[in-house]
């Protein structure tokens, strides 16, 4: 604390727990910790860590089956009286606490969509608070509202104010939710994982938007957050729990340069960062052991990718790939215009064999839908796709029947998702026979021996065969989803976000894995994130799509050493780095809607005389510009 | 939105053609036709029959025509407010009908009415009260409605109005009403009768709409906006009204296309308990005679009155969610 600062709210000793069937949870464990008036305070752990649920118990908005059972959360706020208040020792029903929600204190959620009603306009749901706390007459309110929806940075808060939900973007939307927080000018906001579901760019944009206000009103923020390159840009104390206790707290400098406790320790080393080297191992928060590794070996022999001896020719190579999707807007009478998202535009590359290749954007870049094309889940509307097969060259795009069939062996997929990728029904056995059945390879009693084996290879314990998915954690079914995918022994896997649903200490044990099982079988991967740290562990060249476009392409140390397209700049410089000698440049993070090309150079646009093309610099890095620009120009 | 309505009411239109073509294939599906039934039912009871005036009946009526043919006079006489001819009663099909139909509307509308009235709060307390005593105590209550079979009802009910009210058995007015105009005592004599239907046919309906305002709320309470609400420090009960009651509404507003015809037909049986003078009994008969026109106007009313329901509740959900007001980024 540079100046003494007056104290806002105490959290003491504070126990909450869950009734379940048949008991009670404990999600807290007493946790104490203060806030002061205009700070940040970050509370960061893993799901499950009790962190939200404290968030619910300060304002008292827990589900109705928890319960405060001890402890006090003194609330100092000069308008709402002069002594602190006990929030946990209030009724449920005491007005106090309608004054304090919304009024004194605010909350901004984590999933911008689901957080705000579809049936209402936005202007309606933020000038709500208005209505309720300052007993405002309409078109005052509707005034503020327009006002505060400017601050918050709509480009358009007139036509904002009218608008519904599901017709703004995420960035927008979440925009909407700050400027509901802010509305009554509270003393304090809790803002749960505010950024978690946004794009790495629109993260930065609302990080800097959370801060400016911040700084501007002088108001307190509980960020709640997993995620320590967010905390080392906002907080200015942090609090970390585990399982419901306090693991360490303290200023974000303490804590980021003496971590004290085993856990933060734990938790920093288990997430990627951009200084790693290669062949730099994360230490996962609760390590596989040993026997896992040797389980990978004992079994790569039979798993390993075969036939390669020649590692020059591409084993994968998409040329100008492209896919339309049209949607017919007329009716059963009227003919009605077909209106045409280009969602792959002319994306061209090649995956060596054994290399892993990143596949990096954010969400509407076409990443997923060029996976998609690839395995033949839809068609493509131009360009070609070869997959340089142990039997040959295969016209990946032109299989029909029973070539299409095979081809579906040679190529697999692990899913983003682990819970909806695996069916509920379906014992783990079951779903890792499944591929053998559809397949017709090889008789009960071999498959019996390669699903024991399959389990040992992802690191699982075969007795859990005859288990169903749900008693699995998310980590387990990612690794059953792996294994399901190793089944037939593919020579390619497409990897969609396959972290991206997990905890950072998962997060870790799954890349490792992923990586091991690549270096030992000698897979060749593309691996598709919006997580550039994960993409940047991982894979050994990096392309970057952007709007259907591929922009750049370059291995990996060349591509964060020296990007050279604009976008990948951006991108870059919108990742929050655990590090607080490295914090985001706000000053140069802008808010760029829908014109995301304003701010580009011209010669990464196209022009009357002349499109873009695919420009080869040295050392394999290729970057989208104007054909007829000036190569040093670039560099 | 104006484009939308015009849009969704031409689009009755081919669904009106498809069911009338439906039904009427329906009514020649039978063999025979009303004639048969009728010299049948004159040779049972050892009349005579002259064989030329039943060919006459049958010339002058069209039956001696193709199917299609039939079917066209019959389309383009309802399209002109001609529903055709009753044989059984001599009469044309819209006198035979008439008041009926009235009385049919009436009390349907009136068990819609007590059937929401009833389920609401009903579903709203048990969705807010989830598994508790009241939650349970009242779905027992709801699914004895649902249980107990209407007619065995209606039975009891006229019973105990008889024993303690006086009400006089069957029919929707006192005796004495009968084929009289309407008049103040007569209006009053339907309305003290009324109730009994009106409960007998709402109290299944009441059930299944408890559970369904129940289940639908108890998904809306769940979600996060409800949670935003709270925590923009609303009271309770107005942030149940204005947002997940509101949500869902959707459900229960796109069910108003089936509970039109549900509530008519499903009331035949306990209107020939009761002896109701609705529609439900005279279907019926029209169809156990083969009294082809009046059957066939009657089905084709309960089509439309189904379409113009759907109609009215794609209307009315269009103007509730804007997301599907705009659907597929049509202008504001």
């Amino acid at each position: 604390m540079p100046e003494k600062k007056r104290q806002l709210l105490q959290v003491e000793d504070l126990h909450v727990s869950f009734a379940i069937q048949g008991g009670r949870v404990e999600a807290v464990r007493g946790v104490s910790f203060s806030m002061f008036k205009g700070t940040v305070v970050a509370l960061v752990g893993e799901s499950g860590s009790g962190k939200s649920v404290i968030a619910q118990s300060i304002l008292r908005i827990l589900p109705s089956n928890g319960t405060i059972d001890s402890g006090r959360i003194l609330f100092h706020d000069r308008e709402l009286g002069k002594k602190p208040v006990d929030i946990a020792g209030l009724k449920t029903r005491d007005p106090y606490l309608y004054q304090m929600r919304g009024g004194r204190i605010s909350m901004v959620f984590q999933e911008p969509m689901t957080a705000l009603s579809p049936l209402h306009t936005v202007g309606n749901q933020i000038e709500e608070a208005l209505r309720l706390h300052r007993n405002m007459g309409h078109a005052e309110s509707k005034e503020e509202t327009v006002d505060i929806l400017r601050l918050v940075g709509f480009p358009d808060p007139k036509g904002g104010y009218e608008r519904y939900p599901f017709e703004l973007s995420g960035g927008l939307r979440q925009r909407a939710v700050i400027a509901m927080a802010l509305i009554c000018n509270p003393a304090m906001i809790i803002a749960d994982e505010p950024t978690t579901a946004l794009d790495v760019t629109v993260q930065a944009q609302i990080l800097k938007l959370m801060k400016q206000l911040q700084k501007k009103f002088d108001t307190a923020i509980l960020l709640i957050t997993h995620d320590l390159g967010v905390v080392a840009n906002m907080a200015d104390e942090v609090v970390v729990v585990y399982h419901g206790k306090l693991m360490e707290a303290g200023p974000v400098e303490t804590i980021f340069n003496h971590p004290q406790h085993p856990y933060l320790k734990a938790l920093m080393a288990a997430v990627p960062h951009f200084d790693m080297k290669k062949g730099e191992r994360l230490v996962s928060l609760r390590d596989m052991g040993k026997e896992k590794v040797n389980a990978v070996s004992e079994f790569s022999s039979r798993y390993r990718v075969r036939g390669f001896e020649d590692k020059s020719e591409p084993h994968l190579v998409v040329k100008n790939l492209g896919k339309e999707f049209i949607t017919r807007k007329g009716s059963f009478f009227t003919a009605g215009e077909d209106s045409k998202v280009i969602a792959v535009d002319d994306v061209s590359f090649e995956i060596m064999p054994g290399e892993c290749l990143g596949l990096v954007g954010e969400s509407g870049s076409g990443k997923t839908t060029v996976s998609k094309l690839i395995m033949r889940a839809i068609s493509a509307t131009s360009g070609q796709v070869l997959m340089n097969s142990k039997s040959g060259m295969i016209d990946v795009l032109g299989l029909n029947g029973p070539d299409l069939f095979e081809y579906r062996r040679k190529i697999q997929m692990i899913f983003q998702d682990p819970f909806s990728s695996l069916n509920p029904r379906m014992t783990v056995k079951s779903i890792l026979l499944e591929p053998f059945d559809v397949h017709k390879v090889g008789d009960p009693e071999s498959r019996e021996r390669d699903v024991v084996d399959l389990m040992k290879l992802v690191g699982l314990d075969p007795r859990f065969l005859n288990r169903y998915p749900h008693s699995f954690s998310g980590g387990q079914r990612q690794r059953i989803g792996i294994a399901r995918a190793l089944a037939l022994h593919p020579e390619i896997m497409i990897c969609d976000e396959p972290v991206s649903a997990l905890d950072v200490s998962v997060q870790a044990q799954i890349l490792n894995l992923l990586n091991d099982l690549r270096t030992e079988l000698g897979l060749t991967s593309l691996f598709i994130s919006h997580n550039l740290a994960v993409v940047n562990y991982v894979a050994d060249r990096i392309a970057v799509m952007c709007r259907g476009k591929l922009v750049e392409l370059a291995p990996r140390e060349v591509l964060f050493a020296n990007p050279v397209h604009p976008y990948t700049k951006s991108l870059l410089a919108s990742v929050p780095y655990p590090d607080l000698d490295r914090l985001l440049d706000f000053e140069s993070i802008q808010y760029t809607g829908e014109d995301y090309t304003s701010t580009w150079p011209d010669a990464f646009k196209p022009n009357e005389n002349s499109g873009l093309s695919a420009i080869h610099l040295e050392n394999g890095h290729v970057v989208l510009a104007n054909e007829n620009v000036d190569l040093r120009e670039l560099v | 939105m104006l484009s939308y309505i015009i849009k969704r009411s031409l689009y009755m239109i081919p669904t009106l053609i498809l069911i009338s073509m439906l039904v009427f294939t329906l009514i020649e599906l039978p063999p025979g036709d009303y004639f048969e039934s009728y010299v049948a039912q004159l040779l049972a009871s050892g009349e005579t029959v002259d064989p030329q005036k039943i060919e006459f009946l049958r010339r002058e009526y069209g039956f001696d025509l193709p199917p299609y043919q039939r079917y066209f006079k019959w389309v383009i006489g309802m399209v002109q407010g001609d529903f055709g001819y009753s044989f059984e009663y001599q009469l044309p099909v819209r006198e035979v009908v008439g008041d009926r139909l009235w009385f049919t509307i009436f009390i349907t509308f009136c068990t819609i009415i007590f059937t929401w009235l009833i389920a609401f709060p009903i579903g709203i307390y048990s969705a807010t009260h989830q598994y508790s005593w009241g939650d349970y105590g009242l779905t027992f209550i709801g699914l004895l409605g649902l249980a107990t079979p209407n007619f065995l009802l209606a039975l009891v009910m006229m019973y105990f109005a008889k024993e303690y009210f006086g009400t006089s058995i069957g029919g929707l007015y006192d005796p004495e009403f009968i084929d009289q105009p309407m008049s103040w005592a007569k209006a009053m004599s339907i309305l003290e009768h009324l109730w009994i239907p009106v409960i007998v046919i709402g109290t299944s309906g009441t059930a299944g709409m408890i559970r369904r305002v129940r289940a639908n709320l108890l998904d809306e309470l769940r979600k996060p906006y409800v949670t935003t609400a709270r925590a923009k420090g609303m009271p309770e009960f107005r942030a149940l009204m204005k947002y997940p009651f509101r949500m869902s509404l959707n459900f229960f507003i796109a069910d108003i296309g089936s509970i039109l015809p549900s509530v008519i037909s499903g009331a035949e049986i306990v209107a020939i308990v009761l002896s109701l003078q609705t529609t439900g009994p005279l279907l019926i008969s029209a169809l156990q005679s083969q009294d082809m026109y009046l059957a066939g106007s009657f089905l084709m009313l309960l089509a439309f009155l189904t379409v113009i329901g759907v109609l009215i509740s794609d209307i009315a959900l269009a103007i509730l969610d804007p997301r599907i007001r705009l659907a597929g980024g049509v202008s504001r």
